[in-house]
């Protein structure tokens, strides 16, 4: 669970996480304040690259998204 | 020793440049090319030898020998839920290059909206390892090599 908690503490904490979802490639993730988000750590996490455009994250991830998501939705919920 | 990795679908051969979807068009997942496919009922076939690491109704990731190559059936088609892809094959699976893994009607999902354009990327690979082997604007078979990973 080391990768996810990382990617979730680098978009803010679970309460900054509107929602989030896997594409076969990235996390679709909606946050309440795309500020606090930190690009530097999503790839240090393992993230190849982010996309944003106001408050919608792309994080790209690769073929792990999938699970990755889980990994996430499991822990903030 | 390179990989040669074919073509998914009969098409045209397009640079990455022209997806309208940075992720791919920037390269973020890696290098590779599109294919623009006909707007008719088409078999994806997978474009290496291995096994299905993951696995959509509009996607398919395929690993063999610490490569990895992604197919995406268009742009956006997550949000089809499946609807207009048919899977021949199962994650976890072996296939041969070539293998049929998924159906899909190109027509179908562009009358929805949706672009049908198709990325074929080497996941993670460097540009520089890539050396493609047809022109852009070639027109493809399934199964034509199109380009190389070192």
């Amino acid at each position: 669970m080391g990768k996810a908690e990382d990617i979730i503490k680098a978009l803010g904490g679970a309460e900054n996480i509107d929602e989030i979802e896997a594409c076969a490639t990235r996390l679709r993730t909606v946050v309440n304040n795309p500020a606090i988000v930190d690009e530097k750590a999503l790839k240090a996490a393992g993230a190849f690259g982010v996309l944003s455009a106001g408050n919608v994250l792309q994080v790209i991830v690769g073929g792990e998204a999938d699970g990755l998501a889980m990994d996430i939705n499991d822990i903030i919920e | 020793m390179a990989l040669q990795v074919l073509s998914p679908m009969p098409g045209r051969v397009a640079n990455l440049s022209e997806v309208p979807d940075p992720m791919f068009a920037e390269a973020m997942l890696g290098p590779g090319l599109a294919i623009d496919p006909p707007r008719s009922p088409v078999t994806a076939v997978a474009p290496i030898s291995g096994t299905i690491a993951s696995l959509f109704p509009h996607a398919m990731g395929i690993e063999a020998d610490g490569y990895s190559v992604l197919v995406h059936l268009g742009l956006e088609t997550v949000q089809l839920n499946g609807e207009g892809f048919t899977l021949l094959k199962a994650k976890g699976d072996t296939v041969v290059a070539g293998e049929p893994v998924i159906e899909w009607d190109p027509s179908v999902i562009e009358a929805g909206g949706l672009p049908v354009i198709t990325p074929l990327i080497a996941i993670q690979a460097e540009a520089g390892q890539i050396t493609q082997l047809v022109p852009d604007g070639t027109q493809v078979e399934a199964g034509t090599a199109v380009f190389e990973i070192a």
